[in-house]
């Protein structure tokens, strides 16, 4: 407690010393109470220097010791009452004086310290914001797409699905009509029926002619054999007989497009296309 | 042997007293050279290689209110000496008026133990503890500056606050794991 007594003591000491060119009487007033002041501590010194027989070694003494000290202290700030420095308004004054400017210096550096602090966080601002833009556009951009992409799907479920497939339907249709009239044509054209075949040759017309009433076209050859493959896929094979003209069979095997049976004869199918 | 003793002299008027313990003699005097620039008080600044101080000096020598004992982590002998030289000190002057300052920690060859055990030791005594930079001018400005905040509390000379407070928030802890291996 001591110890500490002492510390304020130099430290009121000092800080009134600092007080000069004032006048004589409030100067006079300042050294009686410096004189004071230093009698006190002298006091106190002389106190501490008689009473210092405790030596502890170990830092669990140690800690015991600051235990009490802190205590001390916090019993000293508990008591102590707030009191003016001197009396004298001019020595008052002389010292605020000194502190304030003290003050002043010290807060225009805090200032300006603050001041660059914010220039630097306005600039970062002004970038964090830029970004912040460029990002909500981005934003913008997506959700304009993800709604525009919700929109189809939902149109799409409801109607034109329906629609589509349909358009599909009927462009297959009219490319598959488009088709079987190709073919018709060429068969037309290139393979017509044996009957209407103008034949340079009389023995091959004579020939021909025996067999006009039965005969059937390629069209109808062809036919039978799709025909047959679709409704009974598991037994492919037609019976040839004599409606069919021979060399019509043999173009067919030729070209691949229809399969003679392996044990019989008198059997084809059509290739397996698909 | 003799304690040196926190109380047994009159203060001087505005004046501040420090006193730096280093066993190698490197750091100190720059540091020393960094302290008395100070204007605003009167700082005077005691060197020593370790403690006891001789006692030839001892009726010239003023109140010392700020004990440092600076530790080169790259020496072991440097610790050891600060360690001897704690026996010295009266009681009182552990009551904030001791720090510790810390050079060469960043160094690689440094063992962590030895940190280690420095920190023990300043956590035990309720010391602060301080890392400083003696290879650059900034470094020691910096170490200078800290020590000077310290040193005016120490010395009385900052209204309201004392040493023993002022140690109390500063001083050193050692996290509860210390000893545990670290599996970083």
């Amino acid at each position: 407690m001591a110890e500490v007594k002492a510390g304020v003591a130099a430290k009121e000491a000092l800080s009134e010393a600092l007080s000069e060119a004032l006048s004589e009487a409030a100067f006079s007033e300042l050294m009686e109470q410096c004189e004071d002041q230093f009698t006190q501590l002298e006091k106190l010194q002389n106190e501490i220097i008689l009473s210092e027989p405790d030596a502890c070694e170990n830092p669990q003494d140690q800690a015991v010791n600051r235990l009490m000290a802190t205590e001390a202290e916090l019993k000293q700030w508990l008591t102590v009452e707030p009191k003016l420095l001197a009396s004298n308004s001019k020595v008052l004054l002389k010292a605020g004086k000194e502190e304030m400017l003290k003050l002043c210096s010290e807060l225009e550096m805090v200032l300006s310290c603050q001041e660059a602090k914010r220039d630097k966080l306005k600039e970062t601002k002004e970038l964090e914001q830029k970004w912040l833009e460029e990002k909500q556009q981005v934003l913008i951009a997506a959700k304009n797409h993800v709604e525009r992409i919700k929109m189809e799907k939902e149109k799409a479920s409801e109607h034109s699905i329906l629609l589509d497939t349909k358009g599909k339907i009927q462009k297959l249709n009219v490319y598959q009509k488009r088709l079987m009239e190709c073919l018709s044509d060429v068969l037309e054209k290139h393979v017509p029926l044996p009957q209407y075949e103008p034949s340079t040759n009389k023995k091959k017309k004579s020939n021909t002619q025996e067999f006009d009433k039965d005969m059937i076209s390629l069209n109808e050859i062809l036919e039978l054999l799709m025909n047959k493959t679709l409704n009974t896929p598991h037994d492919p094979y037609i019976t040839i007989d004599n409606t069919f003209w021979p060399p019509y069979i043999e173009l067919l095997l030729r070209y691949g497009i229809a399969v003679r049976h392996q044990e019989s004869n008198f059997k084809i199918r059509l290739e397996t296309f698909l | 042997m003799s304690l040196l003793k926190p109380f047994s002299k009159l203060p001087g008027l505005n004046t501040a007293n420090i006193l730096l313990v280093e066993s190698e003699e490197q750091f100190q005097q720059s540091l020393a050279d960094g302290l008395v620039e100070e204007t605003a008080v009167t700082v005077n600044v005691r060197l020593a290689k370790s403690l006891p101080l001789p006692k030839e000096n001892e009726e010239s020598r003023p109140r010392i209110d700020l004990v440092v004992f600076i530790i080169n982590l790259t020496s072991e002998l440097s610790f050891q000496s600060a360690e001897a030289s704690l026996k010295y000190l009266d009681p009182g002057y552990f009551l904030g008026k001791v720090c510790f300052m810390v050079t060469n920690a960043r160094n690689a060859s440094v063992p962590t133990e030895r940190l280690d055990a420095v920190r023990k030791l300043a956590a035990a005594l309720h010391c602060p503890l301080l890392f400083a930079e003696d290879q650059t001018p900034d470094g020691v400005t910096n170490a200078t500056k800290r020590l000077l905040s310290i040193l005016k509390v120490s010395a009385g000379l900052v209204p309201m606050a004392t040493a023993l407070y002022l140690s109390s928030l500063t001083s050193c802890t050692v996290p509860p794991d210390i000893d545990q291996p670290s599996f970083d």
